[in-house]
């Protein structure tokens, strides 16, 4: 029994649990209350609006139960790998082993929101000389020194080169503190030279074969250390199996993408639609469960579609949303000012699209990792997100920065002047930090600008050259 | 018929009562803000009708803007200020293409098409070291009145070079350049072009010329010349730039009155 589709608040989620339960609403082991997450200190549910289908509710449960998953694989024997930095690659290779679970200890990022800086990472981080000039996932660090938040994998796989700087200075401080690190080097993406074998990569991008093979090289070194630790073989055909597995929860996620983001509703609010986004990625620390998670929320979402249903208003202006936010209630409030998520580029564009199942494995997943957009310039992030914007018929776009990171200073200008020029639609840039309390009402303006600007220019055509 | 804006901005409020069928503004005023902002809002209102010789049950729709827009309970209904000032500044200068707002807690930039309506936007976010209270805090360090820090600023010879985005370190800064002896006037002209070039980095490589200046900050003499050297063209001063956006409220309430009527 689903009431209509709405945004609901954690009290009122208090009382449709009980009521669902009366209906007969089946659950996972995992299953149960929002609320026992907050008497566990993810205080900042308090304050979030969650849609209220028990489809989310399985999503929600599912994301912060997490660390019980992976507590409850290390007794059970299981190995555990932390992969670091990559986002959508060695996941993949990882879940292609028996008894091995991959997790993906970056997600720390999102622990000083979710408790609301009552775990005191960014203190540790900062007695560790990495302060907030540094971006947040440096509550990564705090988390590995309390093994509050997940077990120390037994494993750590790291890239560094062109992915992320400041996360290559967490990473070797960690690597400093005595959690030893493999790293895999993944080169900047450029474009071939006119005399260079030239190979398509996923997202439309291409690659210097002598790139691709690189990257192969470095994966193949990596599946020689995967083996070991796993002290089984790594071959290519539990490799395929292992892509295919992949793909599915891609698959599942780009027709949840393309439903809730075209519908003529939104069917689905954005919070939970991130959230189904970075299962993708890292799966949650279990693959299968991840593809059952992310079924029911699609038939959910493809209920609501048939049945005409939205979350939010009709006219609700169709936002393009750039960067993962640091404060996940920034995400309501959007929706709150009268914004719908049409369309999102959280940095990992590349866990979302599908593996080539056409191509020898590692060389398949060479090319993937090529076409992740922080590896790429800043130009091609920008093309792919005005392609999106484009597709997804999103009106604004809207590009939220995250304090200390050190991708954001330079891309954001880039992409909203790629967006000006070529959509001519409005842009807007917000900085968030993990938690916005402070600046809620800064914020609510500049977002209920860009509702009005987009809804005013509904009325015009007129944007000048 | 009668409509009014009120515009409860950090520093300052202001209210304006438009006669919406003439389009003609017929009374308005400004006040400080305080920490009671719907009271302050409510007695400058009244204040207004009363020099007016209106009452508020003749005020067909209020509209208020602002950043405490949404504790003035008199409004009928809250739009950004960014739509504000832009209505607003359209009214009074039909071809301005751009709108460099300075005000005491923000600063922003507004492209507007054609019909006046905002396309784009910018606002400064990061700290106050592009507002009007940046500008208080240094009257305040070189001993002089806000309005003659322009006047200080025209008498200098070489601007200092004020290098710090942050407002506080920047005092810090001001405080270390009076310390070695810089002139109060150089540091004066230091600061408005400090200002200005934060604004003009929001603007981006491409800007649609006319630029009209308004908020607050509009009316500090210097500001402008310092804005058309960060900007690189010409900027004029908005007529009464501090109410531009209390108009702007008052002629949306018209505009919303005359969309219920047409329905
Ligand atoms: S700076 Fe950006 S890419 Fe790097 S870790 Fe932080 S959020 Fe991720």
């Amino acid at each position: 029994m689903n009431d209509y589709p709405r945004r609901i608040t954690l009290q009122e989620w208090d009382a449709h649990y009980v009521q669902l339960r009366e209906a007969g609403m089946r659950e996972p082991p995992y299953g149960g209350t929002l609320r026992r997450h907050v008497e566990e200190g993810d205080l900042r549910l308090r304050t979030l609006l969650f849609d209220n289908s028990s489809a989310a509710l399985r999503l929600w449960n599912f994301l912060l139960t997490e660390e019980d998953r992976l507590r409850e694989a290390r007794t059970a024997g299981k190995k555990i790998v932390g992969t670091m930095k990559d986002l959508g690659t060695v996941p993949v290779m990882a879940y292609a082993l028996p008894n091995v679970v991959a997790f993906y200890p970056d997600g720390a990022w999102w622990i000083p929101c979710v408790m609301e800086l009552s775990e005191g990472l960014f203190g540790i981080a900062d007695s560790l000389g990495i302060d907030e000039a540094f971006c947040p996932v440096r509550a990564m660090l705090g988390a590995f020194i309390t093994e509050a938040h997940f077990p120390v994998p037994d494993l750590l796989i790291c890239s560094a080169g062109a992915t992320c700087d400041d996360f290559s200075a967490i990473a070797q401080r960690l690597n400093g503190l005595g959690y030893p690190i493999v790293w895999w080097e993944i080169p900047h993406r450029r474009i071939p030279d006119p005399d260079e074998e030239r190979v398509e990569l996923p997202g439309g991008f291409a690659a210097p074969a002598s790139q691709v093979a690189f990257v192969r090289e470095e994966l193949e070194r990596l599946r020689t250390v995967l083996e070991q630790f796993a002290g089984v073989p790594l071959n290519d055909g539990a490799l395929s199996a292992g892509i295919a597995r992949a793909n599915e929860v891609r698959r599942l996620l780009a027709e949840l993408r393309q439903l809730t983001f075209t519908a003529e509703l939104c069917p689905l609010p954005a919070l939970e639609m991130l959230i189904a986004e970075m299962l993708a990625i890292h799966f949650c620390s279990d693959q299968a469960e991840t593809i059952e998670v992310l079924r029911e929320l699609l038939r959910e979402v493809r209920g609501r579609v048939e049945a005409r249903q939205g979350v939010l208003e009709a006219d609700a202006v169709r936002v393009f949303w750039v960067n993962p936010v640091a404060d996940l209630q920034v995400m309501n409030l959007l929706e709150d000012c009268g914004g719908r998520i049409c369309g999102t580029e959280y940095l990992f564009s590349h866990a979302l699209d599908e593996i080539p199942e056409n191509l020898p494995p590692m060389e398949a997943l060479a090319r993937m990792a090529l076409a992740d957009p922080m590896v790429g310039s800043a130009a091609d992030r920008a093309a792919r997100i005005c392609a999106d914007t484009r597709r997804f018929g999103a009106e604004a776009v809207l590009i939220s920065r995250i304090p200390g990171a050190s991708h954001c200073a330079t891309e954001g200008i880039i992409i909203a002047e790629a967006v000006r020029s070529r959509l001519r639609i409005p842009v807007l840039e917000i900085e968030v930090p993990p938690l916005s309390d402070s600046i809620k009402p800064m914020l609510r303006t500049r977002l209920e600008a860009l509702i009005e600007t987009s809804k005013e220019l509904r009325k015009t055509c007129c944007v000048p050259e | 018929m009668l409509c009014a804006g009120i515009d409860a901005g950090s520093r300052a409020i202001k209210v304006v009562l438009l006669n919406a069928d003439e389009r003609q503004v017929i009374a308005s005023g400004c006040a400080d803000q305080g920490v009671h902002h719907d009271s302050l809002a409510m007695r400058l209102f009244e204040e207004v009708l009363e020099r007016a010789g209106c009452r508020r049950e003749g005020v067909s729709r209020i509209v208020a803007t602002g950043y405490a827009r949404n504790a003035v309970n008199v409004a009928d209904t809250t739009v950004t200020e960014i739509t504000c000032h832009a209505c607003g500044v359209h009214h009074l200068v039909p071809d301005a293409m751009t709108v460099v707002e300075i005000g005491g807690q923000d600063s922003k930039l507004l492209r507007l098409n054609r019909d006046g309506v905002v396309f784009d936007f910018a606002m400064n976010d990061r700290c106050a070291a592009g507002t009007g209270r940046f500008l208080e805090m240094v009257a305040a360090r070189l001993e002089v009145e806000l309005q003659a820090l322009g006047m200080l600023a025209a008498k200098s010879q070489k601007p200092a070079a004020i290098s710090s985005m942050c407002a506080v370190f920047a005092e810090t800064e001001i405080i270390g350049l009076l310390a070695s002896g810089v002139s109060r006037e150089d540091i004066a002209a230091g600061v408005q072009a400090s200002i200005a070039a934060r604004v003009a980095s929001m603007a981006g490589r491409n800007l649609n010329p006319p630029v009209v200046f308004t908020g607050g900050v509009a009316m500090i003499p210097g500001m402008t010349k310092a804005l058309e050297a960060a900007l690189g063209q010409p900027v004029s001063v908005a007529p009464s730039p501090q109410m531009t956006g209390a108009l702007g409220a008052a002629l949306i309430a018209s505009r919303q009155m005359a969309q219920k009527g047409s329905r």
